[in-house]
């Protein structure tokens, strides 16, 4: 007897041997699986697959995000999306990635709860320095990520890409050349605790320098093996304003003034901020001493210079590539997990876990938590996904205005999309005009 | 990537003539097979992917008295592409969308039927989910649900053809329209000829809006599958600015040549633009009686059992004339 589901499977799979479930978001599920064409056959391939969008939007926008900007994206330091397929019995989209074994969250997990060491300089050194790398190429080529965070740093395993940063999980990314609608529109996205305080305090406009913050905490975060601001976040409101997170960001560095950033001022939140914030509001940065390092140090210096307050005065990634941290010794390489120093210990990071009771479709149906097996659900994060972490959650993404629902019968025209509220004023932001002349041809 | 030259539509969608000759060719030739092996040409995906022909397989020595329908020629078929061009931007204004939407849901168009024929996907219906792709991929959300309501259209309808439309393009998601480059010229002009009195800033204002007009006939011609979106832009400019007279183009021209990275001189440049605005000169007004007696045809080769069931009720109301003649008299 042949059966249905076997019967109407999609032919691509066939080029994929299943391992098992690596992952699982609000989007849908992660793969691992071994890929079957003779060309590179063996090979480990993530696969991440988005379910139809729950609002009966058909694809889902992060879907679209992913593979409109990763089709486009071709550097060493940004996961590469081999291939997308369709499964037309449930609608789904499949996106296949070079499978990363490691990812930032959890190589600073194993050295939190299980070595209890730090990660050797080296490390620490040549994982910046490919992010750095990653995000340069990302920035000049007009991309905000937007979502930079230790799960979305991907490191790849054993191989000829070993100890190789990629970054991950293009699903919040955005173009930011050519905005329609001001940045700030579809709801405040990255992570709160990687949020720069200029979108905590009400920011519309997003720009590269949010990265470069997200930068900042994760490099803390690979010192000290802890995340650098650890706020609290309120969920009630949908209002960008975190006064949790503001307070562990000013307990660190010190209250910002406007003297120091000029158009603090301008920030829709700033005032009531101050007022809600209790206590003593002393400007001084502890930030040192936090992270245990000198003052005078290149790592110092590069480390307060990606945590600098105002966006515009914060360095860019390229800038940061040039910074004297990375010209010192040891400078950084490219495989960010075999140390070149012979007596440098060389540690062994954890697999994967992986749930090998996973179907590539049948378990696509199920809600997420309807996963019971084993060890796999708490801490499994994918190549170039994110699992569900316990830490605070994002705001939604695409806050969108939902419109009561139309009778359909006997309307016509189009009430409710006047241009009042579709279309929007063209934006001033022009980018650098040689810019245009490299269209010409 | 985000910056043309390193983008896929640079590498994979800029295309020669020949190509695009070609290219259609075979679509055409495709669905005229289908049309003689099934007897229809419409194509559905099945749950696995694979492709089926509703119509079913005819016979060696083909249907006995029935004849089948008459396939569209590749000229018709432009012809019908270019109307539904058209229609996405009537339809794209009717919502006040933004004109990058209007130029990426065209080209995503554009691009979907040179590798389809409009025999083989409905093209009322990819129009439709190519202005609703455009809004997902420019950030400017509508729902499903609105968009139906405002075409008044079922969603479902919308959002039945968006995987195949997807896949049709290569997942190839990000293009180039004109209207930004026109921008940064007019932008760069501003400097160039040292704009500073108010009637030469508002002449090329004028200069600009002309140039978006152009640039929207230009969208609707074969020069925006042949041609970057700059020299596009250019060729618009070239154009309005006969009418408005706002700038001494040809020294800008050369100004651009000059400055430009590439290896384009001065004289290829204009023999570009020149090539792109022949486009626009050649394209005749879409004639309606035209469309509608293709678009017949379309109907019957994508579902001939439309032709049977028309023949019937012309019978029907023939014998119905007739019978109510004789209540009549």
């Amino acid at each position: 007897m042949v059966d249905a589901s076997t019967r109407s499977r999609p032919a691509w799979l066939q080029q994929y041997e299943l391992v098992g479930k690596i992952g699982e978001g609000t989007y849908g599920l992660v793969f691992l699986a071994r890929s079957k064409l003779p060309s590179n056959k063996g090979v480990h391939i993530a696969i991440k697959k988005f379910k139809q969008s729950k609002e009966g939007d058909g694809v889902s926008p992060t879907a679209i995000r992913e593979i409109m900007l990763l089709r486009e994206c071709d550097h060493e330091n940004v996961v590469k999306l081999v291939n997308v397929h369709i499964n037309h019995a449930d609608m789904s989209l499949y996106l296949a990635f070079d499978y990363a074994e490691h990812d930032l969250y959890e190589i600073i997990r194993h050295h939190r709860e299980k070595l209890s060491i730090s990660i050797n300089t080296y490390t620490v050194k040549s994982l910046l320095w490919q992010i750095l790398n990653g995000l340069n190429y990302l920035h000049s080529n007009w991309i905000i990520h937007r979502d930079l965070k230790p799960s979305n740093i991907l490191v790849m395993g054993d191989g000829d890409e070993q100890g190789v940063v990629k970054i991950g999980d293009f699903g919040l990314a955005r173009i930011y050349q050519a905005p329609l609608k001001p940045l700030g529109d579809n709801g405040v996205v990255v992570t709160i605790w990687y949020r720069a305080p200029e979108l905590l305090l009400g920011a519309k406009h997003y720009t590269t320098a949010v990265d470069m913050w997200a930068v900042g905490c994760i490099f803390a975060e690979l010192l000290t093996l802890k995340p650098l601001f650890q706020g609290i976040e309120d969920k009630s409101t949908h209002n960008p304003l975190q006064l949790d997170q503001l307070d562990k960001i000013f307990k660190v560095l010190g209250h910002p003034t406007p003297d120091k950033w000029p158009t603090l001022n301008n920030l829709p939140f700033w005032q009531t901020s101050r007022q809600r914030m209790q206590g003593p509001k002393n400007e001084i940065s502890v930030l040192h001493q936090v992270v245990q390092t000198s003052q005078k140090s290149p790592a110092y210096d590069l480390l307060s210079k990606m945590l600098e307050y105002d966006p515009c005065k914060r360095i860019s990634a390229a800038q940061a590539l040039e910074h004297e941290y990375f010209r010192c010794e040891p400078v950084p390489g490219r495989n960010a997990l075999v140390p070149i120093q012979p007596n440098d210990k060389v540690v062994g990071y954890p697999q994967r876990p992986v749930d090998f009771s996973a179907d590539f479709e049948c378990s696509g149906s199920q809600p997420p938590q309807m996963v019971t097996s084993s060890h796999a659900v708490n801490n499994s994060a994918a190549a170039s996904v994110t699992a569900p972490r316990p830490m605070p959650q994002q705001i939604p993404l695409v806050s969108m205005q939902r419109l009561p629902p139309y009778g359909l019968a006997g309307q016509a025209g189009m009430p409710g999309l006047t241009a009042n509220n579709l279309s929007v004023p063209r934006g001033p932001s022009q980018p650098p005009h040689q810019q245009q002349f490299r269209r010409l041809n | 990537m985000a910056d043309f030259q390193t983008s896929s539509h640079h590498d994979r969608w800029i295309l020669n003539p020949q190509a695009l000759v070609e290219k259609r060719r075979g679509s055409n030739q495709r669905a005229i097979a289908a049309l003689k092996k099934y007897g229809a040409t419409r194509v559905e995906v099945q749950a696995d992917g694979s492709l089926a022909y509703p119509g079913a397989p005819i016979a060696e020595d083909g249907p006995v008295g029935e004849k089948l329908p008459e396939p569209l020629v590749v000229d018709e078929e432009i012809l019908i592409q270019r109307f539904y061009e058209q229609k996405i931007q009537q339809v794209c204004a009717a919502f006040s969308f933004p004109h990058k939407i209007q130029a990426t849901a065209i080209l995503y168009f554009k691009r979907f039927f040179l590798n389809w024929s409009v025999m083989e996907h409905d093209p009322k219906q990819i129009m439709l989910t190519c202005i609703y792709i455009s809004c997902k991929v420019e950030e400017f959300h509508v729902s499903a649900e609105e968009f139906g309501k405002g075409i008044q259209q079922d969603p479902q309808a919308v959002l039945k053809n968006e995987l195949c439309l997807l896949q049709g393009l290569n997942f190839d998601l990000i293009v180039y329209g004109p209207y930004r480059s026109l921008e940064g010229f007019i932008f760069d002009m501003e400097n160039f000829f040292h704009a500073k009195d108010e009637a030469f800033l508002e002449k090329l204002k004028d200069l600009k809006e002309a140039a978006i007009f152009v640039a929207d006939k230009l969208m609707l011609t074969d020069a925006a599958l042949q041609f970057p979106p700059g020299q596009l832009a250019l060729a618009a400019l070239q154009d309005a600015n006969l009418e408005e007279k706002a700038v001494d183009f040809d020294r800008y021209l050369r100004s651009i040549a000059d400055r430009q990275h590439e290896k384009l001189s001065y004289l290829e440049l204009l023999e570009c633009l020149n090539s792109v605005l022949e486009k626009v000169k050649s394209v005749r007004p879409v004639n309606e009686d035209d469309v509608k007696r293709i678009d017949r045809k379309l109907k019957y080769c994508r579902n001939p059992s439309l032709q049977d069931e028309n023949k019937k009720r012309e019978r029907k109301s023939k014998h119905k004339t007739k019978r109510s003649s004789q209540d009549a008299e």
